[in-house]
């Protein structure tokens, strides 16, 4: 007998910003949505665990997709997008997002994102607190400059090796081997898109000063930072929940930068928490 | 011979025999061929590495002696810590630790950089025998 998973993947084609995108996502369970954004130069398989943890898809519609040019989401059909050099902003990232939820027709999702998934989170509760439930930055801040690098393309470094290995210290050395390496492979797959990404995430997303003009009662931000993050420290995250009205943020302790792929039992407890909090605010 | 340069020995060896004998730079150290400084405040040690194997290790080099392409630097109470079995946040990486704390990269980082994933599996066998400062 096949032990099929109950996760199951389909393509959709969205419309951003005039860019005919075929978008591949991921999703099992049923209930409150919740979409889930990969981290920078990565893909939808980091969700893998929650995708198929039966104790949060019995009450949530976890969805995970591929951001294009990521994974099996390709760059955008309708234009020749080789002759440009790829850099994400912050405009076209939150486009993508909200036409990804109006194709799927997600009523009130909620948004969880890590990296520069936790930075457009910030962004999504800035730009469109009617279109989301609550939001969930996970390793994020107002600002997380510094890592827009030429090295991750560098012709006489293998970009591959390069990009997995610059990250591989943003995990915490004891989240289970298997699992960091898994986190590892998946970066060596997507060192072409990383440094675009990266462009959103060190240079083109920058709230500082504009904290104050998010409406955490409306659209509830609860932030999740591990200890062994070097890029977004918990401190980090903390002064950024600490200006936003209704912000909220937890440590979590023992983790690093990837936590849904680096340890997903230990960042479940957190998770946990976080979704509990959103549902005593909105009323579940 | 005094304490010091008796743990400094010790070290040498340990550091030798764990790389060589480690499965991952084993598997993937074909091309891992370069020299390095490891400077830790109280003792410096020259790394040559030549297909994956220490080809030698000089501890505490003359001026002369020093042809190493790429240096780590840092205080002894930081490179203890990368030591440690389970290190505190912070120093449990090059990235972290030069991001957040006193370690300096120095040299021709493209050579650090051609040759990451060994390096980075190499340093994190300190946690295995310690460091000798």
């Amino acid at each position: 007998m096949a032990q099929f998973s109950p996760v199951t993947g389909r393509y959709v084609t969205i419309d951003v910003l005039g860019d005919e995108c075929k978008v591949f996502f991921l999703e099992n369970g049923e209930g409150q949505p919740l979409v889930c954004q990969h981290t920078a130069g990565c893909h939808n398989h980091q969700w893998r665990d929650l995708l198929e943890d039966e104790e949060i898809t019995r009450n949530y519609r976890v969805i995970a997709y591929d951001l294009a040019r990521h994974g099996k989401s390709d760059p955008p059909k309708n234009r020749e997008w080789w002759k440009e050099e790829y850099r994400l902003t912050a405009d076209y990232y939150t486009a993508f997002i909200v036409a990804f939820c109006d194709a799927l027709e997600l009523e009130d999702p909620i948004f969880m994102g890590s990296s520069f998934g936790g930075n457009v989170a910030l962004q999504l509760a800035l730009r469109h607190p009617d279109r989301f439930k609550a939001v969930i930055p996970v390793e994020a801040a107002e600002y997380s400059p510094g890592f827009f690098l030429d090295w991750w393309q560098h012709p006489q470094a293998n970009a591959a090796q390069v990009c997995a290995s610059g990250v591989w210290d943003l995990m915490a050395p004891q989240s289970p081997e298997k699992d960091r390496w898994a986190t590892w492979f998946y970066y060596s797959q997507g060192s072409e898109a990383f440094r675009g990404d990266l462009y959103f995430y060190s240079v083109d997303h920058d709230l500082r000063g504009k904290l104050d003009q998010i409406d955490g009662e409306k659209c509830p931000v609860i932030m999740l930072t591990g200890d062994y993050d070097y890029l977004t420290t918990p401190e980090d995250s903390q002064r950024t929940a600490d200006q936003i009205k209704g912000g909220e943020f937890i440590e979590m302790k023992g983790i690093g930068h990837f936590p849904m792929s680096e340890n997903y039992p230990l960042f479940k407890r957190y998770l946990q928490q976080a979704l509990q909090r959103i549902e005593n605010r909105t009323g579940g | 011979m005094s304490q010091r340069t008796e743990t400094a020995e010790r070290w040498v060896e340990d550091f030798r025999r764990v790389t060589n004998e480690d499965p991952e730079i084993q598997a993937h150290g074909k091309y891992f061929s370069c020299s390095f400084l490891l400077d830790m405040e109280q003792s410096r040690f020259l790394v040559k590495m030549h297909e994956g194997k220490v080809e030698e290790i000089l501890t505490n080099p003359g001026p002369l002696d020093e042809r190493y392409q790429f240096a780590l630097r840092a205080s002894a109470e930081t490179w203890r810590k990368f030591g440690e079995e389970v290190p505190e946040p912070m120093y449990h990486g090059i990235w972290s630790a030069s991001f957040q704390r006193d370690l300096r990269l120095e040299g021709d980082l493209l050579v650090l950089m051609q040759n990451l994933r060994c390096f980075t599996r190499q340093f994190e066998l300190l946690r295995q025998i310690g460091v000798p400062v």
